[in-house]
């Protein structure tokens, strides 16, 4: 249902020089989401984990390579336009604004303002408390609360396609298992395909595919069994020695 | 007695259909219109100036007043003064407006230069909205004056907006509480085109335990220009924070100059100002909801002003 073909994202930097340098985070990436399954994508810090999200959603910008969602090419479209056709992000650092509540951001995701169905939305969440509904979604909320509404109005789209960078930051810890099963529960009763960022193991047991990237690439595809030797390597940084001795000692990883 | 314009007019600026219930009080074009008042609310005129004195008894409550102006004769100016006296223990809510209707190349302008005297206990809720329209292309000027005194343990919520149209707005507010008292001040205006809209306010708190928050929002949109000028006096244990965000949307400018003073050493003053466009994420996030970017901005704009 999701494809991504080729795909590639650099950024140009200056150098110590001044000249251009183009690093690439995404270096051409290539795999095919199914309908309907549940993918956790993990990777140390810096691999491109929440950038693969973003190109997705449109958020960033491709610099090479297509995307291809339902068997439409969505590569040029914008934001709003992916949005249209099924395709929801619930972003790692959610915005807070000024004046404006949770009751309205979940009127617009879910296109009602109807009292009765914006509650039932809150209550088939679970998370979140019916009162959260008149808070304003400001500078005043903590950081698990503004998850949790960040989550709802993901969910509340009815989405085809549902991408979550690291639901669980902030969240305590009753509460990432209930997460983890919302997540699940959804993508089985509405067979949302759903892509979960993250570090958390709980969302890696309920996976159907785990994607490993590393230094823009996807070093591993599969089940979590086979992927877990190649988490555990990525725990500790391995200092091997070089010909010239421990002064030049690098981080291989 | 209303035709359509003047009642257009009043839905903006005052949210009335038509002539008020209670007491009201409605100036049009630099004459009175019409009048009402109740067993606890006077409203008589001046005997030294152009204007009104509304007088409300003590132990008021659950009352309002309007107090509309409306304007829409060429080449006025017109000026205004108005007292309250706001009798003690009472809980009223006053609602102030002016909207003019330019409908020619001469320019038209309001002055409302109004004071509070704010009893013992006493609360109110004070809604000024400020709003021009019309095809005329004369310049409409808008300045009020607002000065509040507020007596022990009284409670002052002060809305005051200027929704658009206004070109030219030199608004002053000032405010003097007394202890135990506490001013809440909340001033949110829009400009566009070339329009300039500079507010000064200057808020002491005199007695012991006062409290006094100002926060202003500022939309910027075209080549307009905002200045907000606030000052928080302290003279004595009190507690006051100035609040002043403005967005810019296209070419306009801003200047905010939040300013503390403290002449009590038990004083515990603060402020916090942001001038910039509109955050990035928070567009993202409307348009990841399937909103269109100007769909985004509007949302955005109308929550930041509510």
């Amino acid at each position: 249902m999701l494809e991504l073909k080729d795909l590639v994202f650099s950024v140009n930097i200056k150098d110590e020089k001044n000249n251009d340098q183009k690093i690439d985070i995404i270096k051409g990436i290539n795999f095919k989401f199914e309908k309907g399954k549940f993918y956790a994508i993990t990777g140390p810090n810096g691999s491109g984990k929440t950038t693969l999200a973003k190109l997705i959603m449109g958020i960033n910008r491709q610099t090479g390579g297509n995307i291809f969602f339902e068997d439409k090419d969505i590569t040029e479209l914008s934001i709003t336009e992916r949005a249209k056709l099924g395709i929801s992000y619930s972003f790692q650092h959610p915005a807070r604004f000024k004046g404006i509540t949770f009751r309205d951001l979940l009127a617009i995701s879910s296109q009602t303002d109807d009292e009765e169905k914006l509650l039932s939305i809150v209550r088939r969440m679970g998370i979140c408390p019916l009162s959260f509904l008149d808070k304003p979604v400001d500078a005043t909320l903590s950081g698990g609360e503004i998850k949790k509404i960040e989550l709802a109005t993901t969910i509340a789209r009815n989405p085809k396609l549902a991408i979550y960078d690291e639901p669980d930051t902030g969240i305590d810890l009753w509460t990432i298992m209930p997460m983890v099963t919302l997540l699940k529960k959804e993508q089985k009763d509405k067979d949302t395909t759903t892509i979960v960022v993250s570090h958390n193991k709980s969302f890696f047991e309920v996976a159907d595919t785990i994607l490993i990237l590393n230094g823009g690439n996807i070093v591993y595809k599969g089940n979590l069994e086979k992927a877990l030797p190649i988490l555990a390597d990525f725990r500790i940084c391995n200092f091997r020695p070089c010909k010239k001795g421990e002064k030049d000692a690098r981080c291989y990883r | 007695m209303l035709d359509a314009t003047d009642k257009n007019l009043l839905k903006t600026v005052a949210d009335l259909e038509d002539l008020p219930q209670g007491a009201y009080n409605i100036r049009k074009d630099g004459k009175l219109l019409s009048r009402s008042t109740t067993a606890n609310i006077d409203i008589e005129a001046s005997e030294k100036q152009d204007g009104i004195t509304v007088t409300i008894a003590p132990g008021t409550v659950n009352e309002a007043v309007h107090i509309p102006v409306i304007l829409g004769k060429a080449g006025l100016h017109d000026v205004v003064y108005n007292k309250f006296i706001i009798g003690e223990n009472s809980d009223v809510t006053i609602i102030a407006g002016c909207g003019i209707h330019c409908g020619g190349p001469e320019p038209e302008g309001h002055e409302g230069i109004h004071e509070f005297i704010v009893k013992k206990g006493a609360k109110i809720k004070y809604i000024e909205k400020h709003y021009a329209g019309g095809q005329g292309s004369g310049k409409r000027t808008l300045n009020p004056t607002t000065k509040v005194f507020l007596e022990e343990n009284s409670k002052v919520e002060m809305e005051l907006t200027q929704i658009g149209g206004v070109d030219e707005a030199n608004r002053v507010n000032e405010a003097v509480l007394a202890a135990g008292s506490s001013l809440l001040v909340t001033e949110r205006v829009m400009t566009d085109g070339n329009q300039k809209a500079v507010s000064r306010n200057k808020i002491i708190l005199g007695g012991e335990n006062s409290r006094s928050n100002m926060v202003s929002r500022s939309v910027i949109k075209g080549k307009s220009q905002q200045d907000f000028y606030a000052t928080i006096v302290a003279k004595a244990k009190s507690f006051g924070h100035i609040e002043c965000d403005a967005i810019i949307m296209d070419n306009g400018t801003n200047k905010t100059i939040p300013a503390l003073r403290a002449e009590h050493p038990d004083a515990e003053l603060s402020h916090e100002a942001s001038i910039g466009k509109i955050a990035g994420d928070q567009l993202m996030k409307l348009m990841s909801m399937g909103m269109t970017y100007d769909e985004a901005v509007n949302i955005i704009i109308q929550g930041f002003l509510r």
